[in-house]
C-alpha cells in the first residue's frame, strides 16, 4: 500500500499535472484570438479589447494557467464561449448520461467476454473454440462506426425491435431508458468484449499447460474445479489490466456511438465543442477525460495487487 | 555432437531465423488471407484510375441511382460515381496510413533509441510516452483536431502522433534486453563506442517486434481515419475518404443496400490488417 501511496499516486498526479499544462498550452497555440473570435468581423478594437480583459486573457500564461486550475478544483468553470451556458452545466448535463451508457458497456463487456473466454477453453471440440476465436477476430475488425449502422439497420429498421436513437432519463422511465441503452452499450463494448476474451482465453489457455495444473489432474480433481479453482486466479489479474486499458477505450469510443444513436453526452459536447472552437468547453473535457482514464489505471493498479498476492504493495 | 554446437550457431543467425518465422506466420490460413484481403483492396486503390472512367467528385444529373452499365455501383446522395469514390476513398486512406505509420514508428523508434543514451533522457522519453496515452483513442484526435482544425495532414499527425508511444515502447523494451546481450557487451569490450553499440548492433536485433506493431497500427489508422471523418472532423470533402463514404451512405442504406460498399471495403481492409498482426505474432511466437 504504502508503494501505491508513495510511487504509483504520485506519478499518476504528475501525468495528470502535465496533461493539463499541455492541453492549457496547446490551446493558446493555436492561431486567431478566442475574443476576436468572440467579437465578431465588424468589432472595434476597444470591444475586443474588452472582450479580451473580461475574458482574462491579457494577463500572463501563468497565471492564466492557475486561474484555470483554481477553477477547476472549485467546480466554477466559467461561460461557454460558443455554445451557450456555463462550462459546468453542460459537462453535468452530459456527464450523467455519458456515465450510464460507458457503465453498461464495461457491465457488457465483462457479460460477454468472461464466459466466451471460459467456454472457449472448456470446450472439448477445437471446433468450436477456433470458431469464437474467429469472432472474437471479426469483432475486432469491425469499426464501432461500422457496427452502428449495422445495429441500427438489424434491430430498429429491419425487426422494429429497438429505437434507432435517443435517450430516456433512467429515474423517470425506466424501461424506455434500457430499450434507448442497449445498442450503443452494444456497440460500445463489442470491440473491447473481444480484445477481453482474447487475452483471458490466451491467459487461461496459458495457466492450464502449466506443471501445477498437470499435477492437479494426476491427483484426480474435476477439470472444471481445476478452470475456476487454478486457471482463472491465475488468468483474470493480466485480464484486469486490460480490461483498465479498455475503459479509455470506451470512453474514446462513446464520441463516435454518442453521434450514430444521438446519445447526449460528453462525447456529443467535446464534437460540438471541436467544431465550433468552444476551447473552455474542450480544455475542461479534455482535462476531465485524462483524469477520469488516470483514476481508472491507478484503481487497475489497487485491484491488480488486490488479486495477484504476488506483487502486493509492500 | 551436434547439439553442443547448435545454441551458439542459432543465435549467430537469429536475425535470420527470425524474418524465416515470419515468413512461416504468413504461410498460415490467417497470413494467407489477410494478405488477399489487403492485397486484393490495396490493387483496386491502386488501379483506380484504369479501373474506372468516372471522376470521383463529378457530379451527375441522378442522385441514389441504381447501378448500370454506366456506374457499376449505382450514385450517391449527389448522383457521385459510388464505384469510382470508394476506389479513390482507398486510394486517401492507404496513402494517409502509409504516411502516417512509418513517420509514427520512425519517430517513436528515434526516442527509443534517445531513451537508450542515458537514465535521465529514458525518464523523460518515457514520462512522453505516458503524457500521450494518458489521451485515449480517439481523445487525441480530437485534441489534435482542436488546434489544427480538420483536414488531411492533421488526420496524419494524429495517426502518427497515437502510435509513436507503441513503437517507442516496445523498442525500448527490445534495446533494453539485446543490450545485455554477450554480443553487445563483447562489441564494448571491442572498443565500440555506445552510439555504435546501439545503432550496429543492438538496433538490428531489436526492431523485429515492431513488424507485428506497424500491422497493428496499419488497422489502427484506418479507424481513426473512419471515426474522424464519420465526426466531419477528417479529410475535407469533397475528396472520397473510406470513413467519409461511410458516414455519408448510412441515412440511404435502409432503402439503397448497394451504399454499403465501402462499409464492406473498409471492413475488409481492417480485417485484412489484423489477420495479418495475428499471423505475424504466432509467427513470432512460435
Amino acid at each position: 500500500m504504502r508503494t501505491f501511496l508513495f510511487k504509483r499516486l504520485p506519478s499518476g498526479l504528475a501525468v495528470l499535472l502535465a496533461a493539463s499544462f499541455t492541453v492549457f498550452l496547446m490551446l493558446r497555440l493555436i492561431p486567431g484570438d478566442p475574443a476576436t473570435t468572440l467579437a465578431g468581423p465588424d468589432a472595434s478594437p476597444a470591444t475586443v479589447a474588452a472582450i479580451r480583459e473580461r475574458l482574462g486573457l491579457d494577463a500572463p500564461l501563468l497565471s492564466q494557467y492557475l486561474h484555470w486550475l483554481g477553477q477547476v478544483l472549485t467546480g466554477d468553470l466559467g461561460p461557454s464561449y460558443a455554445i451557450g451556458g456555463q462550462v459546468s452545466e453542460l459537462i453535468g448535463d452530459g456527464l450523467a448520461a455519458t456515465f450510464q451508457l460507458t457503465l453498461a458497456a464495461l457491465l457488457l463487456v465483462v457479460l460477454l467476454a468472461v464466459p466466451t473466454a471460459l467456454y472457449a477453453v472448456s470446450a472439448r471440440r477445437r471446433a468450436l473454440a477456433g470458431a469464437l476465436r474467429a469472432l472474437t477476430t471479426g469483432a475486432l475488425a469491425v469499426p464501432p462506426f461500422v457496427t452502428g449502422v449495422l445495429l441500427v439497420l438489424a434491430f430498429a429498421v429491419g425487426l422494429g425491435l429497438l429505437p434507432a436513437g435517443g435517450h430516456a432519463s433512467l429515474f423517470d422511465a425506466p424501461d424506455l431508458a434500457v430499450q434507448y441503452l442497449a445498442l450503443p452499450a452494444l456497440c460500445l463494448a463489442l470491440p473491447s468484449a473481444a480484445i477481453l476474451a482474447r487475452y483471458l482465453q490466451d491467459g487461461l489457455e496459458r495457466a492450464l499447460g502449466e506443471d501445477y495444473v498437470r499435477t492437479a489432474t494426476a491427483l484426480g480433481v474435476p477439470r472444471r474445479r481445476i478452470l475456476w479453482r487454478h486457471a482463472l486466479p491465475n488468468a483474470l489479474p493480466s485480464a484486469v489490466t486490460v480490461l483498465g486499458l479498455q475503459i479509455g477505450q470506451l470512453i474514446a469510443g462513446a464520441v463516435v456511438v454518442e453521434r450514430i444513436f444521438a446519445w447526449p453526452g460528453l462525447g456529443q459536447l467535446i464534437e460540438q465543442g471541436v467544431s465550433r472552437r468552444d476551447y473552455p468547453v474542450v480544455q475542461d473535457l479534455l482535462l476531465l477525460v485524462v483524469a477520469g482514464y488516470v483514476a481508472v489505471q491507478l484503481l487497475t493498479d489497487l485491484l491488480y495487487s488486490w488479486l495477484d498476492p504476488r506483487v502486493r504493495w509492500e | 555432437m551436434t547439439t553442443i554446437s547448435l545454441p551458439p550457431a542459432a543465435r549467430s543467425r537469429s536475425g535470420n531465423r527470425s524474418r524465416n518465422r515470419y515468413v512461416a506466420g504468413l504461410r498460415t490460413w490467417r497470413g494467407v488471407t489477410g494478405l488477399v484481403l489487403v492485397g486484393t483492396v490495396a490493387l483496386a486503390g491502386l488501379l483506380a484510375p484504369w479501373l474506372t472512367g468516372a471522376d470521383p467528385d463529378a457530379q451527375g444529373p441522378q442522385a441514389l441511382a441504381a447501378p448500370s452499365g454506366a456506374h457499376p455501383l449505382g450514385t450517391d446522395d449527389i448522383g457521385r460515381d459510388l464505384l469510382s469514390r470508394v476506389l479513390h476513398g482507398i486510394l486517401t486512406d492507404l496513402s494517409i496510413i502509409l504516411t502516417a505509420v512509418p513517420a509514427g514508428a520512425l519517430t517513436g523508434a528515434a526516442l527509443a533509441l534517445l531513451a537508450g543514451t542515458s537514465r535521465a533522457a529514458d525518464l523523460v522519453v518515457q514520462r512522453l510516452f505516458d503524457l500521450v496515452l494518458s489521451f485515449p483513442g480517439l481523445i487525441l484526435g480530437l485534441a489534435v483536431t482542436a488546434i489544427l482544425g480538420p483536414g488531411r495532414w492533421p488526420v496524419v499527425i494524429i495517426i502518427a502522433l497515437a502510435e509513436v508511444p507503441y513503437f517507442g515502447r516496445q523498442l525500448r523494451a527490445g534495446v533494453l534486453v539485446q543490450r545485455e546481450r554477450e554480443y553487445a557487451l563483447a562489441a564494448r569490450v571491442g572498443g565500440a563506442g555506445r552510439a555504435r553499440v546501439l545503432l550496429r548492433h543492438v538496433l538490428p536485433n531489436a526492431v523485429d517486434p515492431l513488424v507485428v506493431q506497424g500491422a497493428v497500427a496499419l488497422s489502427a489508422g484506418v479507424f481513426i481515419e473512419g471515426a474522424l471523418s464519420f465526426l466531419g472532423l477528417g479529410v475535407r470533402p469533397p475528396e472520397p475518404t473510406l470513413g467519409s463514404l461511410i458516414s455519408g451512405s448510412v441515412a440511404y442504406l435502409d432503402t439503397h443496400p448497394v451504399l454499403a460498399a465501402p462499409l464492406a471495403v473498409t471492413t475488409a481492409l481492417v480485417l485484412g490488417f489484423t489477420l495479418l498482426a495475428e499471423a505475424l505474432n504466432r509467427g513470432a511466437r512460435t
